[in-house]
């Protein structure tokens, strides 16, 4: 891997579900990098992202993600890699019987942290996102844009070096969905690599960063010329 | 790895997923308390049978034979494996126990002095009855020996029955536990499928498949130890009170190896076991099969 990227995928060929979702495909995140992974529902974005957080392993090619060899590693090293990287799903994936704090707070009892730290690291977060005044509320009293700001706070518990977005805006007004690119990119500019996965092109277009597009199973750089993304 | 965080995972497990949770444990009770059921009855049915089995006895009619014949044949009824007890009796104690239960009027009987003189063997009954067989018609063959007799009819009946009993017993224990097996298996799926997002999120933080299964088998652990206390309690009530109650020909059927806490603490022990193995079957299957993200 080279010295500064995070991720990086050679020659990777993916068929997912009966079709092949990437073909030959190479592609490098570096460290404190933003990036946009752009293209159409269906076109295999999160497939993308799934073999960053070995959910499906490529059929050639390989995956590296910081150290880990990820299409190589045992199933006893998965969550080690996990603990790296900060996972953000459209769906937010909260816990509803557990309120902000616990939600938080779970992310670091799992990888056995003592409660002290915990403590303290729970507060540190939910504060860097704006929400330590709410950590006592259930995830049902809060808006859409905070329930994302809780499952990101919950992603950099573990202070992990890259952050993986899937459409975090995807169910959230434009309101909300300004609070969390500006929350992004916030994070991003702390050091922390972040890959975002998106269909939304106004999101790209209003904070521009390094765009590639998913085509075709294969991946293509864009630029912007004029109002328009070309391929470079 | 933090303990104190499974246990409490563990216990709040049930309170979060209430129903799936009761279900388990109505499935772990409904099993444990049947094979209770059969342990206790099929127990008393075997010990019964096993001390009629245990009351029939060879005996050993001798010719008029002299002293040193009689001590021979003792001597060889004592070195045959079967034989656990020597009874001689004489003619005149066979005379004297028929005047006995003949009572009055039969002293004409008993001058005649007909009786023979006969070894009376306790015999070791669980041997079977070919090897009964073997050894009468040994002593059959032994000089001096005039006829042996025993009750074979019975015995014959009792061993096939008992075969039979173990069998259907052993075969319908055996269907249960699977059924209840198959039933615990399925019913702790569902606890652990209705906890599916809790198993996402805990994947999605990076926790190992052993962390996130920790909590789902002290869970089935718990359960485990209600269903066998809830199956004990229905023992008791229904042996204890019910049975003599509205079963008076039954009575007080007894405890099994004559303790209460030999079935009990196996039924707890078979409750526990069961809920243990069913949540770590059903979580090991579960956990590898569920993925993070299910959008493509």
């Amino acid at each position: 891997m080279s010295e500064t990227a995070v991720v990086e995928l050679k020659n990777v060929t993916l068929s997912y579900e009966n079709r092949t979702v990437l073909e030959d495909v190479s592609f490098k995140l570096h460290n404190g990098e933003f990036v946009y992974l752009i293209g159409p529902t269906g076109i295999g974005k999160s497939s993308f992202l799934k073999l960053l957080y070995r959910d499906v392993i490529p059929d050639r090619g390989t995956v590296r993600v910081t150290d880990y060899p990820v299409n190589k590693i045992s199933m006893r090293e998965i969550p080690m890699l996990r603990r790296r990287l900060g996972i953000v799903f459209q769906d937010f994936q909260l816990l509803e019987d557990r309120n902000v704090h616990d939600n938080v707070a779970f992310a670091l009892q799992v990888t056995g942290e003592k409660p002290r730290f915990i403590k303290q690291r729970v507060l540190e977060v939910l504060t860097q996102v704006g929400l330590s005044h709410r950590r006592k509320h259930m995830p049902k009293d809060l808006s859409g844009g905070e329930r994302q700001r809780v499952v990101i706070a919950r992603a950099l518990a573990n202070e992990p070096r890259i952050l993986l977005a899937d459409e975090p805006s995807g169910n959230l007004d434009p309101r909300a969905t300004k609070e969390i690119m500006e929350l992004l990119r916030q994070i991003n500019n702390r050091g922390m690599a972040v890959l975002m996965v998106t269909h939304d092109y106004a999101i790209v277009k209003k904070y521009p960063a390094r765009t590639v597009r998913l085509v075709k199973g294969d991946i293509q750089e864009l630029v912007w010329k004029g109002d328009k993304l070309i391929p470079a | 790895m933090s303990v104190k965080y499974i246990l409490r995972e563990g216990f709040a497990g049930m309170k979060r997923a209430k129903l799936a949770a009761t279900t388990s444990i109505l499935s772990l009770f409904i099993a444990v308390l049947l094979i209770g059921i059969l342990s206790r009855i099929g127990y008393n049915i075997y010990t019964q049978a096993m001390s009629v089995k245990e009351l029939i006895q060879v005996e050993v009619f001798l010719f008029d034979i002299d002293e040193r014949t009689t001590s021979q044949i003792q001597q060889e009824l004592e070195n045959e494996e079967l034989v656990e007890q020597i009874t001689y009796i004489s003619k005149d104690s066979a005379s004297a126990v028929m005047k006995k239960e003949f009572g009055t009027g039969g002293e004409d009987l008993v001058e005649l002095n007909f009786l023979p003189a006969s070894f009376r063997l306790d015999v070791n009954t669980d041997a079977g009855v070919d090897r009964i067989e073997t050894l009468a018609s040994r002593i059959q063959n032994l000089r001096g020996v005039d006829e042996v007799e025993y009750n074979s009819a019975l015995l014959k009946v009792l061993e096939s029955n008992l075969s039979v009993f173990t069998l259907v017993g052993g075969g319908i224990g055996l269907l249960i536990l699977l059924a209840s097996v198959i039933l615990v298996y399925n019913t702790i799926r569902l606890t652990i499928y209705a906890k599916r997002d809790l198993i996402r999120a805990m994947k999605l933080v990076g926790a190992t498949n052993r962390f996130i299964r920790s909590p789902f088998i002290i869970e089935g652990i718990l359960q485990g130890v209600l269903a066998g206390s809830m199956a004990i309690l229905f023992i008791f009530l229904i042996f204890e009170f019910l049975v003599p109650t509205y079963v008076l020909d039954l009575g007080t059927l007894a405890w099994p190896f004559g303790r209460w806490y030999f079935l009990t603490g196996a039924m707890l022990s078979l409750a526990v076991l069961l809920g243990w193995w069913g949540s770590r079957w059903a979580a090991r299957r579960f956990i590898k099969q569920t993925y993070i993200s299910s959008s493509s």
